[in-house]
């Protein structure tokens, strides 16, 4: 009996042991992290108007990354009337602590690796040809394909939604998006955008850029 | 006794924190005594040797007493605390006080932010000199301040505890309400009411400051200077 307690009592000790060890750390898990941005930006990350969410699916790791940072020092989304900024300021904020910019990098690697999204055109009447000309302005940074540049913090714009290159340039041209002086590439930005005289330019400035886009699909080889 | 857990930072916190307390003691008073009563009585009529039990229909008018006493004097007590409830609610939600020093400042509650409006160095909003801050509301001790909240998108609630001030903002109105700081100090504004999945990370700050702090931040701030306003 005694024994057998004895017994008993090493194995409950060597149990209890085990589960008291230090955990191999793993650090932050992004697809777990996703989920929350899943919510507005949907399942696939590929966007959605009605929350204001843009298509964040190929866009490389160092512009997410470079744009999640930005919105949680409040150098992004802190413009009274910048209302889908309000909301990923807020959002950003869910990443706090120690851990913050391990969680950031852990969401942004887990975004930056999913199937790229092609959104469906919002509006149609921009003009490509007129827009060609006004894109001249924007090849020094985003490159004549538009498939941006690291060097210069330009992201590739062809895979964007073409509602949401709307509203950024109209948001940059207002200084809703470029309103802190600390953000260097939006107050270029907001000189960029000063370029299109009116909507109807920014329209056809992005339908420019989407037929770039459309030209790239089609000479990727079928799979 | 409210205030030792959280400051009281407004005229009508004084008011509200009475009638929380008033409510605390009355109801903590009957609660304790009934619990006694009901506790004791168990204890005393519990199961004993040789003791049949009694069968209660409750229809002796002694029986009836232990009910009906405490129920008229309960009755009172409510009385008490309707009085003092319906003053408050007057005070704080009825009445609209005004002095020759008032302002007024907007508040707007968005997904997920507040953007709160200032009168700018004229005194007056919706003026070219008007402050717009997000997540910041800077006000001045003493002086009394008119609201006028609004909400961008879902129902918000603007509650700023240290006022005991609580108002739900519901998209397409304007509800207009007031407080007067009566401390300086920087202290919490919160949502109170579930507005999307941003609900949590949507806290702001109020500055409660001196009248001579209050102006070095306008004129940090504003757009327009004093000077210029003073010349119109």
């Amino acid at each position: 009996m005694g024994a057998t307690f004895s017994r008993t009592l090493g194995a409950a000790l060597a149990l209890a042991a085990l589960a008291a060890a230090p955990v191999q750390a793993e650090g932050p898990d992004g697809a777990e992290l996703f989920q929350l941005c899943a919510q507005c930006h949907g399942a696939d990350a590929g966007g959605r108007e009605l929350f204001l969410a843009p298509n964040l699916t190929g866009l490389p790791e160092w512009y997410l990354l470079g744009q999640l940072r930005n919105f949680h020092a409040g150098l992004r989304g802190m413009h009274p009337d910048d209302t889908p900024g309000l909301r990923m300021f807020a959002m950003a904020r869910s990443f706090a602590g120690a851990l913050a910019d391990a969680e950031m990098q852990a969401v942004v690697a887990y975004i930056a690796k999913l199937p790229v999204a092609v959104p469906e055109p919002t509006f149609t009447d921009g003009d490509p040809a007129k827009g060609a000309a006004f894109y001249q302005v924007c090849t020094a940074c985003h490159g004549a394909d538009g498939k941006g540049n690291q060097a210069l913090n330009a992201p590739p714009l062809t895979a964007e939604s073409d509602w949401y290159l709307l509203s950024s340039l109209e948001r940059y041209k207002s200084g809703v998006r470029s309103s802190d002086p600390r953000n260097a590439n939006a107050q270029l930005m907001r000189g960029m955008a000063a370029t299109l005289p009116d909507e109807q330019a920014m329209k056809d400035v992005i339908a420019y850029i989407r037929s770039l886009g459309a030209a790239q699909a089609s000479a990727q080889p079928a799979p | 006794m409210i205030e030792r857990l959280l400051p009281a930072a407004s005229t009508s916190a004084t008011e509200i924190d009475f009638l929380f307390s008033l409510i605390f003691w009355l109801v903590g008073f009957w609660f304790v005594l009934s619990e006694a009563i009901f506790f004791g009585l168990i204890l005393r009529f519990r199961k004993r040797e040789g003791r049949k039990a009694q069968y209660v229909t409750g229809e002796l008018q002694s029986e009836k007493r232990w009910i009906t006493v405490p129920h008229l004097l309960v009755l009172v007590c409510d009385v008490f605390i309707v009085f003092f409830a319906v003053r408050a609610w007057h005070q704080v939600k009825q009445d609209l006080p005004t002095a020759p020093t008032q302002q007024v400042v907007r508040v707007e509650g968005a997904q997920w932010a507040w953007i709160f409006t200032h009168p700018g160095p004229d005194g007056k909003l919706d003026s070219a000199d008007d402050i717009r801050k997000v997540n910041e509301l800077h006000v001045e001790v003493d002086r009394l301040y008119h609201f006028q909240l609004t909400s961008r998108d879902v129902l918000h609630s603007f509650s700023v505890p240290v006022f005991r001030l609580k108002q739900d903002a519901i998209p397409g109105r304007v509800i207009t309400g007031w407080f007067q700081p009566t401390k300086t100090g920087e202290h919490d504004v919160q949502c109170a009411e579930i507005c999307g999945i941003g609900h949590g990370l949507m806290p702001a700050r109020i500055h409660i400051e001196t009248s001579e702090q209050h102006a070095a931040w306008i004129a940090a701030n504003s757009t327009v200077s004093v000077a210029a306003v003073a010349g119109r």
